[in-house]
């Protein structure tokens, strides 16, 4: 359990150790070690294969931009594969694993792949699998796929609880390093409400990974004491462990916070919560991100990133090898050599690609200057380099740095285009930020100390005023500006063997000049051809080389060809944390309707209509199937009585002045005339003239009317009569508001329809024929003083009404119907039943209302109303849809009456073939009819009502069936319409 | 057709049942509470016809601006200016009459509906009620920026809500009575994930 890369200093606590797993194997590490960290405490340099070719690969950074290290963590259903081990912050009992391996780590079956690799570069894909064409989706691609690849998925439930949220604040910092810090203390002090967020679990940045200091402190101890401040201020947010991921519009940013993924056991808590910040301004301070240089077997475990080998050096303890050597363009390469050899570790080389005076002299220490490495050597762990004097120098670890990249890739997320800057050799952010963002720090191209802390602070105090706050009266920190010369180089040309760029999709400068080759010259099309950047890690250290070997290929500057455009998330968000809450039953809200609990007490089976959840039928002990109970349940209707509770209807309650001049231009058939006390079916067209939504309306008193819409367009109706009213005719004096959960309503239908409300209602109202017939309507109460609405309209062609009472006492109501209803045999009914009824009634629904309908096909066409302006009137006379040949809402029945009728099925005259050019038109709704004893279909079909009696083909080639059907009137039960008005 | 004569029907009374059974629960440091007897009556703004004055004699007190509430002289009713043309009057009030006594109150200056039974509400409260709808509240909840006596609307977790600052620490939530239960689990969650 010894650590044999721990070495003195850092900010981890050595008496807290943490035992933890890799691949089954015990280790150790301490508290504030990442699972990187640790890892290379205890010599583990190989920790994965790659993505092609399965070659070996170690940790490569010490951040989110990590193409390497990717890992498993946890077990079973809680396994979460492709987490970066470099950011994965280290707990007891962590069990972590590689990943992309078939057989151990170390001898990886797949790596024979890597043999194979003069015949798999860029655009391998398109070149080798051309044919034959079957073979891809069967063959190639699962080979392919199962060679190729990252972590697995458990193929379980995830357990994990996720949530998401909203914050508010006048500024967001994003990025806790010194110009951040410096930021955040600035607007902390001046008493604006600050967010700070930083997806590291320790607050300073760089400052925690280098040497410098602070106003004479070092700076980890600095930024210690600025996390102190600014925790103890009520108006500042501290977000540690927290991606902003994303800068969406109106200054909403897309954050993640990791919750509980350090802890061991996560409580039910939630795991990550997704945020989504609305900040008046945002200063971008995420830093920058070091790049390699390029050169043959770069990618061997142990080449890293110069300032990573500091971090580990410097904040965790660590030194990732026991002989390092330095590569590097730019003084800061020189500070991993002085730094580490400052603790004792030995330092074999320094090679700087500038022809300078050596920055610092170490002793024992070979200094080459105007140098190259040209390789290096060992398998699973680099042991030696190779320079292009031939010399070759041993080292267990070769620290490169090739400059830094500002993390500009939030100023990009609104379409802005970062500029390239000659003095830095990289990419800052362009003008065209998103509004209310300014830029600070290394991410502005600001890379040195003093210079990152006072913009920092100056960003903070101009945004602030910008807000109306007055800056406080403190100063900027002060530091020294620590040098930072560099001079660009992007590859080495000289070596044997392929120079790595993109660690994780394992792209190659080879690659890049083949995709120049053949004529992939865009970075767009580069990227797509070469796959580069396309990985987890989005190429975080990969793009700017690429495109530098791009650039040299074409003969441009690195500033005209141009970089790709970076998109959110700035690293991945897990799909868990976008669905948050929203799983399962809780995926969407549901609506329950007043009658809900009775129905469950008394085998209601629930469809979900909408939102709503809806009883479909009740079935009765000794019923086999569904049909057993909808016929029951449409026989005992219409032989005696049944009650449906039919709430879900939209209710829009219209009140004004003018609420009868709405109706009529909203409804294509006339509302000016109906007089109080009377309820009229209504129907509403669209702009085009197309069917948009049916329902009646009850006139309840003097510029008082409640509109009903269909259940599934109650919102939409809703929306339009508010544009309507808001918009298009905002001179009438007209309000809704909708009453749809306001009245529980009940349809009483069939013949003792009437004796069973008289039960129920108060004296003195009359509910006669005589004194309230079919289509009245009234404000009443029933049960002894509860107030109620009935309306005596019929959808199931029966005697029937509807009654409505408060909601608050649905449940009451449907007990109390039920229970005066025992002396008639009433019955609850479904959906179903309900549909079954309609159609032996011939009354359209949503199947025949699709959007593609006319009033002149459902057969309304003499609804609309010529002696009015109404939605729909003027459109509704186009030609082309009052064509001679329309198609028509008609019935049909099987020839063979034992046949059943399905819905879909297209019309073919007898005789003809069965192909578009014959088409006559198609079956809209079909149900078994109980009254009939056999099935029946509402459909629409060419001339349908001059067709009467015509038998025609119902042809279902998707379900290979085909019945004779006779074209009849849609009424199929009670044709006259005699039952309803008795 | 004989003549169906409406016999006694007080056999069959009606009695009511909370959307949500009478909630009540209380948390570590907050509670949550079905707001069981409110009554919640909408008032419809006639256009080209100010009804202002009318209902500043009716209610004693000037209509508050859109976004705010005020209180009734008598502290009986409470005002939700949510709209231009709407204000929402809330009091208690249990028997299912509320929109006839404002009717009454107004004497026809303005349409009113019953909105009692189309609504749930909740009334949430404790120090950490604002972390707890920070989960599902799109809307800045900060003092500064919503004051006690603000309201608005708004949707938590795709549920239309109505959200009114009673206290520093204390909010009277309203949402659609069909949902309620929907409603109820958005903010049951939220008080677990907070906790």
């Amino acid at each position: 359990m010894s650590q044999p890369h721990r070495i003195n200093g850092g900010l981890t606590d050595r008496t807290q150790a943490l035992h933890f797993t890799f691949n089954g194997k015990a280790m150790q590490g301490y508290a504030g070690d990442t699972l990187a960290s640790a890892l290379l405490a205890n010599g583990q340099r190989l920790v994965g294969r790659s993505f092609k070719y399965h070659r070996p690969r170690g940790i490569f950074s010490a951040g989110s931009e990590e193409p390497n290290a990717l890992v498993e963590l946890r077990r079973d259903a809680h396994c979460e594969p492709n987490t970066r081990a470099t950011v994965a912050e280290l707990f007891d009992g962590l069990e972590a694993r590689s990943q992309n391996h078939r057989g151990s780590l170390e001898f990886d079956l797949m790596a024979a792949t890597d043999l194979l690799s003069p015949f798999l570069s860029a655009g391998f894909y398109y070149k080798t699998f051309m044919w034959p064409k079957a073979f891809w989706e069967k063959f190639y691609e699962p080979i392919i796929r199962a060679s190729a690849g990252l972590g697995r998925l458990s193929g379980q439930s995830d357990p994990d609880f996720y949530d998401k949220g909203f914050l508010h604040c006048d500024l967001l910092v994003i990025g806790a390093g010194p110009a951040g810090l410096a930021a955040a203390l600035a607007a902390g002090r001046s008493g604006a409400r600050v967010v700070l967020a930083d997806e590291d679990f320790v607050l300073g940045g760089r400052l925690n990974a280098e040497t410098m200091q602070i106003g004479g402190q070092m700076g980890s101890a600095w930024a210690a004491a600025a996390g102190g401040e600014l925790a103890a201020m009520g108006n500042v947010r501290l977000m540690p462990r927290t991606t902003v991921y994303g800068a969406y519009d109106h200054g909403i940013f897309g954050a993640l916070e990791r919750r509980t993924d350090h802890l061991a056991d996560t409580t039910g808590a939630p795991r990550q919560i997704l945020w989504r910040v609305y900040a008046r301004r945002s200063i971008l301070a995420a830093g920058a991100t070091e790049r390699p240089i390029a050169f043959a077997n770069n990618d061997r475990p142990g080449v890293m990133l110069a300032g990573a080998v500091r971090t580990y050096a410097n904040r965790f303890g660590v030194t990732p090898g026991r002989r390092v050597a330095v590569f590097t363009n730019n003084d800061d390469g020189w500070r991993t050599a002085t730094d580490l050899a400052g603790k004792g570790v030995e330092i074999t080389a320094i090679i700087d690609t500038r022809k300078i005076r050596p920055l610092a002299s170490i002793p024992g220490v070979v200094i080459m200057t105007g140098a190259h490495v040209t390789g290096t050597a060992g398998r699973k762990g680099i042991k030696a380099i190779t320079l292009n004097t031939g010399q070759r120098i041993p080292a267990d670890c070769l620290a490169v740095s090739g400059g830094w990249n500002p993390n500009v890739h939030l100023t990009c997320h609104q379409r802005g285009r970062p500029v390239w800057d000659n003095d830095i050799s990289a990419f800052v952010p362009g003008g065209d930020l998103p509004p209310g963002m300014t830029v600070a720090g290394a991410a502005n191209g600001t890379l040195t100390l003093a210079a990152a802390l006072k913009e920092g602070h100056a960003t903070a105090n101009a945004a602030l005023k910008s807000l109306g706050f007055t800056p406080s009266r403190s100063q900027a920190p002060v530091a020294e500006d620590e040098p930072r010369t560099l001079e660009a180089f992007w590859h080495v040309r000289a070596g044997r063997g392929r120079a790595w760029l993109d660690f994780q999709n394992d792209v190659t400068v080879k690659d890049v000049k083949l995709a120049h080759q053949e004529g992939f010259r865009s970075v767009e099309h580069l990227k797509r051809y070469t796959t580069l950047g396309m990985a987890t890690d989005q190429g975080r250290t990969a793009n700017i080389p690429a495109l530098a070997i791009m650039a040299e290929c074409t003969g441009k500057t690195i500033a005209e060809t141009g970089t790709t455009i970076f998109r959110p998330p700035y690293t991945p968000v897990p799909i868990g944390a976008l669905a948050g809450r929203a799983r399962g039953k809780d995926f969407r809200p549901y609506r329950l309707t007043p009658s809900h609990k009775w129905a469950s007490e008394n085998g209601a089976t629930f469809v979900e209509t909408g939102n709503w959840l809806r009883a479909q039928w009740f079935a009765r002990p000794g019923e086999k199937g569904w049909r057993d109970s909808v016929d029951r349940e449409v026989r005992m209707t219409r032989a005696s009585v049944g009650i449906c509770d039919v709430t879900t209807l939209g209710k829009i309650d219209i009140q004004g002045r003018d609420a009868a001049e709405f109706l009529n231009r909203i409804y294509a058939n006339g509302f000016a005339k109906l007089a109080v006390g009377k309820v009229r079916y209504g129907l509403m067209l669209r702009e085009d003239g197309i069917a948009y939504d049916d329902g009646t309306t009850a006139h309840l008193a003097e510029n008082h009317y409640v509109m009903t819409t269909t259940t599934a367009n109650a919102v939409l109706v809703f929306r339009r009569l508010e544009f309507a009213r808001q918009c298009l005719w905002p001179d009438l004096d007209v309000h809704l508001i909708s009453a749809t959960d306001g009245w529980a309503q009940f349809a009483v239908a069939g013949p003792n329809a009437r004796a069973l409300l008289a039960k129920l209602v108060d004296a003195p109202f009359d509910i006669s024929n005589e004194a309230f017939p079919f289509m009245a309507c009234a404000s009443l109460s029933v049960c002894g003083g509860t107030p109620a609405r009935l309306f005596r309209i019929s959808f199931s062609g029966e005697l029937a009404y509807e009654i409505a009472v408060p909601a608050r006492f649905g449940d009451a109501m449907i007990r109390a119907l039920m229970a005066a209803g025992k002396e008639f045999d009433a019955i609850p009914y479904g959906t179903e039943a309900l549909g079954v009824m309609r159609i032996e009634k011939g009354h359209a629904a949503g199947n025949e209302l699709n959007g593609q309908t006319t009033a002149l096909n459902l057969g309304l066409g003499r609804m609309v109303s010529k002696k009015k302006d109404c939605i729909g009137n003027v459109l509704s006379e186009r030609a082309e849809l009052n064509r001679p040949d329309a198609v028509r809402l008609v019935g049909f029945k099987p020839v063979d009456r034992a046949e059943s009728l399905a819905a879909g099925a297209h019309f073919i005259n007898r005789g003809d073939p069965a192909d578009m050019d014959h088409d006559q038109g198609w079956m809209s709704s079909v149900a078994f009819s109980p009254m009939l004893g056999h099935s029946i279909g509402l459909g629409f079909i060419s001339r349908g009502h001059e067709r009467m009696g015509e038998i025609v083909r119902a042809v279902d080639p998707i379900r290979k069936r085909e019945v004779e059907v006779e074209i009849t009137s849609p009424h199929f039960f009670d044709p006259e319409g005699e039952r309803l008005r008795v | 057709m004989s003549k169906s004569v409406s016999e006694p029907a007080s056999e069959y009374r009606l009695h009511p049942m909370p959307f949500l059974g009478g909630y009540d629960q209380v948390f570590s440091g907050l509670s949550l509470r079905e707001a069981v007897g409110l009554a919640i009556v909408s008032i419809a703004l006639p256009r080209g016809n100010p009804a202002g004055p009318a209902l500043e004699k009716a209610f004693g007190t000037a209509l508050p601006e859109v976004g705010k509430s005020a209180n009734a002289a008598n502290d009986k009713y409470r005002l939700l200016r949510l709209g231009s043309e709407q204000v929402f009057v809330l009091f208690e009030h249990a028997t299912a009459d509320a929109e006839s006594e404002i009717a009454a109150l107004i004497g026809g200056a303005a349409y009113t509906t019953d909105q009692t039974d189309s609504w749930v509400a909740l009334s949430v409260q404790g120090a950490r009620v604002r972390a707890v709808l920070a989960r599902i509240c799109p809307l800045d909840l900060h003092g500064g920026v919503f004051a006690i006596g603000n309201v608005a609307r708004t949707s938590m977790e795709h549920l239309g809500t109505i959200i009114l600052r009673t206290d520093e620490d204390q909010f009277l939530l309203l949402s659609a009575s069909s949902s309620a239960q929907s409603f109820l689990h958005a903010l049951e969650t939220s008080i677990r994930y907070t906790a």
